[in-house]
């Protein structure tokens, strides 16, 4: 029994969300527009006019410096960025669809104690594994190399398990028995047929790992000591530390924050559609 | 286990080895003799590790490695956290061969047992004549041993808005007097306008202060520390502030290198700056458009002591654990004495050096165009010399410097006192001295 003009809302509640939701906007968007107007100013303009108020335009000048300093350490740490995020997220998502795929379409003996397992995983921060991590890694001396920060990358047991919940929505047992039934392989199955159905789900954790991956900074913290191996977080950190010595690098910490927040923009804009579906499947079953 | 005793055995013999080698020279203290070590060439190439947190030092290590294949060094930079992760490798016995530490920390991570006495190489004890005066006798402990060599400093001298100091026809002041009636005048000719800042958050710049006038905040002899936080020379010093709060004739909500000190100097409502050689950059940096208008002057003395302050500074440490001091005794040396590397660590990490060949580099006898093109680095040098060479710090220099900015800041506030903030950092030095066992006495 339901009558439309109870599910719409009134002029007056609309009103007052979107004003709620204006408010919010402003303030989730205010640090970020207070970083776009302190990249374009000079080290000289950053205490001495209006944090909020745009003043002698430098960003070029700024991104000159930046991508300079030290021979161009600035790039190679966002080329390190790169491979561990976009690398550590691509196998990162194979793995778990791989898995989810195997925990929702494969009977076998222990298989709901091996999800619970991994559910397990969900709750365990990633910050809280790096201290553990780092002593079995120095003791199998990987510590200060890619490996230390890439292996652990790949591992997302949320990853595992929005791909089983969705594998087991999307892909029909019927579809994988044809498969067989016309002699593709296990894998063979899950590569051309499987995958495919899952591709808003692999989205997804490919987002979810790639931002994850792109953000971290406590794991790089404690594995690496080499500066040409840090990914951008770590570098702008050390550089920030150095800001009592050199306060011409505040400007570069400054412009280097901006054009590390760009790629994950631009990702999550171009795969947003993706992300949307993905999420919401994940939240219904 | 095995391990374990094969160590000790081996450091047992090692320090009877170097016993018999110090026998009969050694003035050292009993306690020291336990960590000095031989000096003897490594065969083959070395490696060694030296943590620091200077920007640009890598550059200049690499200019050394180029030159000395034998004899390798790795840098770190350990900016966010020197002292922490300084403790933590200590700790775990992974320790590099040389690391930075600050003056004032010295003392503290020596009663840690931190540090290495190099003074069984040559190199290290000859050393001594490259450096100004009051830097030697900070690591060396009054002439103890070789734990560290100075690397940077803070002499203190006075920066002045010259542009407003005319403006008012008040002359630059010499003296902390004059200095205390030109704050008044300023105040009197615009209401707005204060000469200086008190940062009650930084002990360090006040124990300049306190340095400058001779005040000792420690001293050794005994067998024990004799502290004097709460010096009569102390006291004239916090005296003198006390009174500067009080008449409102200086701000005290401005942190030094904050955002908002530089917003006020920027709308021209400070006039001078009590501040140190490694400042100059920070000025001219972020104040550019007050290029010009900025002059350094040798800090106001008090009365017939010309002497000057010291306000940060680095040294380079021999670090527990080293196996290889003779190669780390020549690279120390080396990186803080030799004006190729001095010239280079001043130019990429603006540290202003220890050593008297440092003060002589060209690119410190120069004008500065910021600074109206005068030679701001002859009135540091000049500071550099002048600093009190009987001045030490003691082992709980971290404890008594959060007890004073504690008290400072309530003194700002109007509770209390800065002499009643000496008392309470002399009460806290103490305190945290028999907490650690240290032997200490209340000295006059």
């Amino acid at each position: 029994m339901s009558n439309p003009s109870t599910i719409r809302e009134s002029r007056g509640s609309r009103a007052a969300v979107m004003a709620l939701m204006f408010l919010l906007a402003i303030y989730f968007l205010l640090p970020v527009y207070f970083l776009i107007v302190a990249a374009t100013k000079p080290q000289g303009e950053l205490a001495t006019t209006n944090g909020l108020a745009f003043s002698h335009f430098n960003l070029f000048e700024n991104l000159r410096i930046l991508f300079t300093r030290s021979d161009g350490i600035f790039g190679r740490w966002a080329l390190n960025t790169v491979i561990y995020a976009v690398l550590g997220a691509a196998v990162g998502t194979l793995i778990s669809a791989l898995c989810g795929y195997a925990l929702a379409k494969f009977r076998f003996r222990g298989r709901e104690f091996l999800f619970s397992v991994v559910l397990g995983g969900v709750l365990v921060p990633t910050t809280a594994l790096a201290l553990p991590l780092f002593l079995l890694f120095s003791a199998t001396g990987i510590v200060n190399t890619y490996l230390a920060v890439f292996l652990p990358s790949i591992v997302s047991p949320f990853g595992v398990y929005l791909a089983r919940i969705f594998a087991n929505a999307a892909v029909p047992q019927e579809l994988i028995e044809s498969a067989r039934l016309d002699g593709a392989g296990e894998f063979r199955t899950f590569f051309s047929v499987s995958s495919r159905l899952m591709t808003p789900a692999l989205v997804t954790i490919f987002l979810f790992q790639f931002v994850a991956i792109w953000n971290n900074f406590f794991l790089p913290m404690v594995m690496l000591q080499k500066e040409s191996l840090f990914p951008i977080t770590l570098g702008l950190y050390e550089w920030n530390g150095q800001t009592a010595r050199a306060p011409l690098l505040q400007e570069s910490v400054i412009t280097g924050s901006l054009v590390s927040i760009v790629p994950v923009i631009i990702v999550f804009i171009l795969l947003q559609r993706f992300w949307r579906t993905g999420l919401a499947a994940g939240s219904l079953k | 286990m095995s391990k374990t005793v094969t160590r000790t055995r081996l450091a047992a013999v090692a320090a009877a080895a170097t016993l018999v080698a110090l026998a009969g020279c050694s003035s050292s203290a009993p306690s020291d003799k336990a960590s000095a070590a031989s000096c003897t060439p490594a065969k083959g190439k070395v490696t060694l590790q030296y943590w620091n947190t200077v920007p640009g030092m890598d550059k200049v290590v690499d200019l050394w490695n180029k030159k000395n294949p034998d004899i390798q060094v790795q840098t770190k930079n350990i900016s966010n956290d020197q002292y922490g992760t300084l403790g933590n490798a200590l700790k775990a016995g992974k320790a590099p061969d040389l690391a930075q530490v600050g003056y004032d920390e010295l003392p503290a991570l020596r009663t840690q047992n931190a540090f290495v006495d190099a003074s069984a190489c040559s190199a290290a004890t000859a050393a001594k004549s490259k450096f100004v005066p009051w830097t030697w006798s900070q690591t060396s402990f009054g002439g103890t041993g070789v734990f560290a060599l100075p690397q940077d400093t803070g002499p203190m001298a006075l920066y002045v808005r010259s542009d407003i100091f005319k403006k008012y026809d008040i002359a630059i002041p010499t003296t902390w007097d004059e200095y205390a009636a030109a704050a008044q005048k300023l105040h009197k000719a615009d209401p707005s306008l204060d000469i200086t800042f008190f940062d009650p958050n930084n002990a360090e710049w006040f124990n300049g202060l306190l340095w400058q006038n001779s005040a000792q905040m420690y001293s050794y002899s005994g067998d024990k520390w004799h502290v004097t936080v709460a010096s009569d020379q102390s006291k004239q010093v916090a005296d003198y502030w006390q009174k500067l709060i009080a008449g409102k004739l200086v701000r005290t909500d401005l942190a030094n290198g904050s955002t908002q000190m530089y917003a006020a100097y920027q709308k021209d409502q400070i006039a001078s700056y009590v501040g140190a050689a490694w400042g100059y950059s920070m000025f001219r940096d972020n104040l550019p458009k007050q290029s010009g208008k900025w002059s350094i002057v040798p800090m106001p003395t008090w009365g017939a002591n010309g002497s000057s302050g010291d306000w940060g500074g680095s040294t380079v440490a021999f670090m527990k654990g080293s196996t290889h001091l003779y190669e780390s005794v020549k690279f120390n040396t080396w990186l803080n004495s030799d004006p190729e590397a001095l010239a280079l660590e001043n130019q990429l990490g603006g540290l202003y050096p220890a050593a008297d060949a440092g003060l002589k580099l060209p690119a410190l006898s120069k004008g500065v165009p910021y600074y109206n093109n005068e030679k701001v680095f002859d009135v540091f040098a000049d500071s550099s010399r002048k600093i009190d060479t009987n001045f030490a710090w003691g082992p709980t220099q971290k404890t008594v410097n959060l007890a004073l900015q504690d008290a400072m800041a309530k003194a700002a506030a109007g509770d209390g006192t800065l002499t009643d903030a000496l008392s309470a950092a002399q009460a806290a030095a103490l305190k945290s001295m028999k907490a650690q066992a240290i032997p200490a006495t209340a000295g006059k």
